[in-house]
């Protein structure tokens, strides 16, 4: 048994009848196709809804709804400081990737304790061989820590604002975990050079990881490879800070900005 | 090549047994489609009663929206927007060539330093740590702690966190400015300055005072600092709503 298709679902007379290009002839011809097989006329649907929703009209700014006479806004400066976080992350970022290419996450070569590890002497070798490798080192911690200012003060403007209020409560809750992971990057990167402050820093969230009721075996396991630190640790150190909070931290900033898209920039009256 | 099947047990081409008919209960493709029962049909009548109610408000509110009358993304915006990031790298790197980053000893399990820190904006956690002469002790336990010193710490970590995140639901309204929320902007102050004292607490070793009265002011201060904006700013209320009223007040002039 076949299926019969009826007349008017008969795309190649449809074509033939109208007077088309090679192009647009080829075009429609690949799209039939395609959407033959994958049903590519429902994601076009779908694109289309979603560009409509996305591109709705922008309301009336404050200025414009009030006619006020001065239009220069001096409170820019404190509402432009979540963008400058993502731009103060994007910088850590490229400059963090660059940095990777030379370091090496290895507790390795320390003959006696205190000795310098791998990781420590690929550090020595960014700050003294490689070209301008100080520089990116000290653009990479500038960055993080204007990062997390920014960020701190970005809360602190949303806070005495009253932003938070309905409906971005969910905004709020996920700025809180937002920070929280940033202060996490920070302490994940201040681990992998392996210096001194490096190692007992972690030893005291040792610490407070096995404190935790519960969890707490688990979490050192899980966050600190065990309960003693060493090569364990620096790797999982590494493995966070350059792969899971990238991409946890893009994800949910990506998530934060989409819902202020969607609800509107709460002004101040 | 179909031959029948020789074993009824043992099909896998879909067919019975392995395929069971629908019952009489099962919805027909468009009856599932016409959300009439359960989940879907209550999801449906939200849909529709949140359109109508939408179409309510719309026909009721005199705000009027302007169509695509608004400042230029290109250039205009993509412009400032290009220029106000270029300034801000470039603060960056200046900043990072001038203070270049520290770098310190390797590693030592076996040698503990003097002075073991975080980076700064993890100093305020640090001093959640050293909360220990805080830890409250039962008679009733024979003046042993209740909980571990360092459980303290995280303890500590989560009422913090958790006032934080529960303040949304706390302060509702439609306040925009401290001035008109003098109580919650009081708190968000007590907060800023604990986050400060909890940082100096961590750097204790700097401040030549007393561990005692460094504990006390750590939690004092930022009170004191509550009680002070809350004044402050109910006293700015008054003005606050002259300045809004300002044109009611010219056409009719208080007693």
């Amino acid at each position: 048994m076949s299926l019969k298709k009826q007349d008017e679902m008969d795309h190649n007379a449809w074509l033939k009848n109208q007077d088309l290009t090679v192009i647009e002839t080829a075009f429609l011809t690949t799209l039939i196709w395609l959407d033959k097989r994958l049903r590519i006329v429902d994601y076009l649907e779908l694109l289309e809804t979603m560009y409509y929703r996305a591109n709705l009209q922008m309301p009336k700014s404050h200025t414009e709804q009030y006619d006020l006479d001065n239009k220069f806004w001096y409170w820019y400066p404190l509402y432009s400081l979540g963008s400058l976080s993502i731009i103060a992350y994007l910088v850590a970022a490229v400059s963090g990737a660059l940095l990777g290419f030379y370091y090496a996450p290895s507790t390795a070569g320390a003959a006696a304790q205190g000795d310098p590890t791998a990781a420590y002497d690929s550090l020595v070798m960014i700050m003294k061989d490689v070209q301008f490798g100080y520089m990116l080192r000290s653009i990479h911690r500038w960055a993080a820590q204007f990062m997390v200012a920014a960020v701190f003060l970005h809360m602190l403007r949303v806070y005495f604002t009253g932003s938070y209020k309905e409906p971005r409560e969910v905004n709020w809750i996920l700025g809180i975990v937002l920070i929280g992971l940033t202060l996490l990057f920070g302490f994940s990167g201040y681990v992998l050079p392996w210096k001194q402050l490096s190692f007992w820093a972690a030893q005291i969230g040792v610490e407070m990881a096995l404190a935790t009721p519960l969890v707490g075996e688990w979490a050192a396991q899980l966050l600190f490879g065990g309960f003693t630190l060493g090569q364990a640790t620096l790797v999982r150190m590494y493995i966070l800070h350059v792969f899971v909070l990238p991409f946890v931290v893009t994800g949910l900033i990506a998530l934060h900005v989409g819902i202020v898209w969607v609800q509107g920039i709460a002004e101040p009256h | 090549m179909t031959d029948g099947g020789t074993d009824a047990d043992a099909r896998t081409d879909g067919g019975p047994p392995a395929a069971v008919p629908p019952d009489d209960e099962t919805p027909t493709w468009t009856e599932r489609k016409e959300h009439s029962q359960g989940l879907a049909q209550l999801t449906y009548q939200y849909f529709e009663r949140s359109r109508r109610e939408d179409e309510d408000l719309r026909a009721e509110s005199t705000y009027v929206e302007r169509d695509v009358l608004g400042f230029p993304t290109w250039p205009h915006e993509t412009l400032r927007n290009f220029a106000i990031t270029s300034f801000f790298v470039g603060i960056m790197i200046l900043v990072a060539a001038l203070m270049p980053a520290h770098f310190g000893e390797p590693a030592n399990p076996g040698a503990t330093p003097a002075i073991i820190l975080p980076d700064w904006y993890l100093y305020w956690s640090f001093g959640l740590l050293k909360l220990n002469p805080l830890n409250p002790q039962l008679a009733v336990l024979g003046g042993n702690i209740v909980m571990s010193n360092e459980l303290l710490g995280i303890v500590a970590h989560g009422i913090i966190f958790g006032i934080i995140g529960l303040v949304p639901f706390l302060n509702k309204g439609s306040a925009r400015r401290p001035v008109e929320q003098p109580f919650w902007a009081a708190v968000g102050v007590t907060g800023v300055i604990l986050a400060f004292t909890l940082a100096a607490l961590a750097i204790q070793n700097f401040f030549p005072i007393s561990l005692d009265l460094l504990l006390t002011l750590t939690f004092m201060l930022p009170v004191l600092g509550g009680i002070l904006t809350y004044a402050v700013l109910k006293t700015m209320r008054e003005g606050y709503m002259y300045d809004l009223n300002r044109r009611y007040y010219m056409l009719r002039p208080p007693k």
